[in-house]
């Protein structure tokens, strides 16, 4: 009986931890180029405004610095759009390329397809707003 | 007896607990299935819009080829939001700053004025052999439309504004335009085709509804 408590709290701990992880879904970048290279990436949502905390400061300073005028404009965009959870946003589409840019289930996707190389970003949007606000947060002159 | 009794009770707290994780889990978890970005949730997929969504579509696409075309779809209320946060190139606080030398020493704001309080009719028509130019007020919208004749490629472009939104443009200071303004008098209209432009190469549309897909 013991070890079926010390089981049940293990898996439990590691369970709560896992979905509190994955609960604002999966920022996700896919490439897929036509030479055979392939990068994913897939990051928890949630800790990605918790990991510009452990960030030196100075390594995003300038970042910040030249972005901050537009860290408002970036903000009120997300949050704007978690109002909209199914949306075509902008698509534009030639011979060769095709550009998409929508929200699906509150995340923002963007996916650019041309011949050879293949893009697929999918974000949450609760977690740009996060950023967002963090990076106003911690820009230099806030 | 209480031996039996207090394993019960700690069966039933396991389970409970279990079973707790488990509604836990499942209300925590509906994110964490990301969705792949491509080929799902294609267009057409039309969400459920309250009655108040407007939206401004642009789409550009060319006659020739049905392989080019531009479409994009913006919510009013979300640009009106967005717009007062900019503060760049002589936009600032949803305003736009122009230069009065820019427009030859038309004073626009007598000009609208004068359109204003003036009866639907036409006031410019312009005919020679290159182009007919026709500005007009109908039913309380501005009417501009130009039929360029003898270009290499014809065009002809017809502008439909609500004469609200006109004003509503024009109310803020000396020099400025007040595009948020503008947006919000927009978004009380029904649907409209503000802006039409055809010529060989392409075609532009600018429209409102309450669609959140072109056609």
């Amino acid at each position: 009986m013991l070890l079926a408590k010390l089981a049940l709290g293990f898996c439990g701990t590691i369970v709560l931890a896992g979905t509190y992880t994955f609960h604002e879904g999966v920022l996700r970048v896919d490439e897929d180029h036509s030479d055979g290279r392939h990068v994913h990436v897939w990051v928890p949502a949630a800790i990605v405004p918790m990991a510009l905390h452990v960030i030196p400061r100075h390594h995003f300073e300038h970042a910040a610095a030249e972005a901050r005028p537009w860290l408002p404009v970036f903000r009120a965009l997300t949050k704007e759009l978690e109002k909209y959870p199914e949306a075509e946003l902008v698509e534009v589409r030639d011979a060769n390329q095709h550009v998409r840019i929508r929200t699906h289930n509150g995340k923002l996707l963007i996916d650019v397809t041309e011949p050879g190389e293949n893009v697929h970003v999918v974000c949450p949007l609760v977690m740009m707003e996060d950023v967002a606000r963090e990076l106003e947060a911690q820009s230099p002159a806030a | 007896m209480i031996r039996r009794t207090r394993f019960y009770v700690e069966n039933a707290a396991l389970i409970l607990t279990g079973a707790l994780l488990f509604a836990l889990c499942a209300n925590l978890a509906p994110n964490a299935s990301a969705q792949p970005s491509s080929g799902s949730g294609g267009r057409g997929q039309a969400a459920p819009n309250s009655s108040h969504d407007r939206w401004l579509h642009v789409r550009v696409t060319n006659p020739n080829s049905n392989e080019e075309s531009v479409r994009v779809n913006v919510p009013l209320e979300l640009a009106e939001k967005i717009l007062p946060t900019i503060n760049q190139h002589g936009l600032h606080g949803g305003k736009v700053t122009f230069d009065q030398a820019d427009c030859h020493g038309v004073d626009l704001r007598a000009l609208l004025d004068a359109v204003r309080t003036s009866k639907d009719g036409e006031f410019v028509t312009v005919q020679n052999k290159d182009s007919d130019v026709r500005v007009a007020k109908q039913n309380g919208y501005l009417l501009v439309h130009v039929f360029e004749k003898n270009r290499p490629k014809k065009s002809q472009v017809e502008v439909k504004v609500p004469m609200k939104v006109v004003d509503a443009l024009f109310s803020a200071g000396k020099d400025e335009l007040d595009l948020v303004a503008a947006l919000h008098a927009l978004s009380s209209q029904g649907d409209t085709e503000l802006v039409s432009v055809k010529d060989e190469e392409n075609t532009v549309r600018v429209w409102l509804d309450s669609k959140n897909v072109t056609d």
